[in-house]
């Protein structure tokens, strides 16, 4: 299947490793993802007139017409907002975390197994909030982890927010929170955001957190580590 | 600035005329762990009742557009995006927000090493320095590419 793909203002600089495990995993599937021309910033949540997101993210719609209905757009903030300004839904957008089903990833080859090995899958809040733009099953990455024999924790702390937002303007209270979910945390911290990542990565001591497409090539053999 | 507040947010006065208090905003807010009592519902009676918002509110210093209120509100209400709206009619951003328009404005796109070098001063100053042994993980180089844009506004 064909899909426009959306990677986002992060994606092609600190989250270039969460860009590049979405592109391996799609093409390992025998999807094609094919970037958006000239995409635009989508204004993620540094913008107070709604208007002004609502057009960004129509603007990288109208660039995606001529590719593909289906989008995927791997940041949550970014796929927030397409999600948000597609209000006639003629485009499907979806962030890659909704679509790893069971099913989908049926055709993913796997290598290794996760037995003995525990995890805390973290969510955070975008993916899951708000109702209208959030991801239809939050187990999915625990779903993964336990069919493999792999161990899951964390169930408290999953939604919780790691204070991503307020990262270069209060750095403590990004600390605090960030803090609170590390250590409520067991074994390895699977996310699927790159504000996540950098948030936890920063304030853990030696805890390691982990994107879940970094998990999902571990198994498939494409990586020699997690 | 009221009226500025709900012509960015699209929402209308009357809006806010279903909140009847239940603070469960309040009860759910992630500031609440930053040890800062906040009660949300402030800001929204203050924009019903046509009041001044209190800028030194500490939602408009500490909320992580989480949307914890929202799922929790009976009514939804986007309480992050009223928080924002104010903040900006107010012109109450901080220098991140401020770089970030700034780049977007430049190339349509957020160049990550324009942010860093216009907040270079900010991020020494704060300490943030001490973290780049864990950050090496995410430098990577490319120049900036500059993208049209053609919104109205």
């Amino acid at each position: 299947m064909e899909f426009a793909y959306y990677p986002g203002c992060s994606l092609t600089g600190s989250a270039k490793k969460f860009d590049r495990g979405v592109r391996k995993i799609f093409s390992m599937l025998g999807h094609t993802l094919v970037d958006i021309p000239d995409w635009n910033c989508c204004g993620a949540f540094e913008y107070g007139d709604k208007r002004k997101l609502m057009e960004l993210s129509g603007e990288n719609l109208k660039k995606a017409r001529d590719i593909s209905k289906d989008i995927i757009a791997p940041c949550p903030a970014c796929s927030r907002n397409l999600k948000e300004s597609n209000e006639d839904s003629v485009f499907r957008v979806y962030n890659p975390i909704e679509l790893f089903t069971r099913e989908f990833l049926s055709g993913l080859k796997i290598e290794r197994d996760l037995k003995g090995q525990i995890f805390t899958p973290y969510y955070g809040c975008v993916l899951l909030r708000p109702k209208e733009t959030a991801i239809p099953d939050s187990n999915v990455m625990e779903g993964f982890v336990t069919n493999l024999g792999g161990e899951t924790a964390g169930e408290k702390i999953k939604d919780r927010c790691c204070g991503g937002s307020q990262f270069f303007i209060n750095k403590w209270a990004t600390e605090r929170l960030s803090r609170m979910i590390i250590e409520k945390s067991k074994g390895i911290i699977l996310v699927f955001c790159p504000l996540c990542h950098m948030a936890l990565t920063t304030f853990s001591k030696d805890e390691r957190v982990v994107y879940f497409t970094d998990l999902l090539l571990y198994v498939a053999g494409e990586r020699a580590h997690i | 600035m009221n009226e500025r507040v709900f012509e960015l947010t699209g929402y209308r006065r009357e809006d806010f005329s279903v909140c009847l208090g239940c603070k469960i905003c309040a009860s759910v807010c992630t500031v609440n762990d930053l040890a800062i009592n906040v009660n949300p519902q402030d800001i929204l009676l203050s924009l019903f009742m046509g009041k001044a918002v209190d800028k030194a509110h500490p939602l408009f210093r500490y909320c992580t557009n989480c949307y914890q209120c929202t799922n929790a509100c009976p009514w939804g209400i986007r309480i992050p995006e009223v928080i924002r709206a104010v903040r900006e009619s107010l012109g109450m951003e901080t220098l991140f927000e401020r770089v970030f328009k700034g780049s977007v404005g430049i190339w349509g796109r957020v160049y990550e090493p324009y942010i860093f070098l216009k907040t270079g001063l900010f991020l020494a100053r704060e300490g943030y320095l001490r973290y780049m042994p864990r950050w090496t993980g995410y430098m990577s180089f490319h120049l900036p590419k500059k993208v049209k844009i053609k919104t109205g506004s």
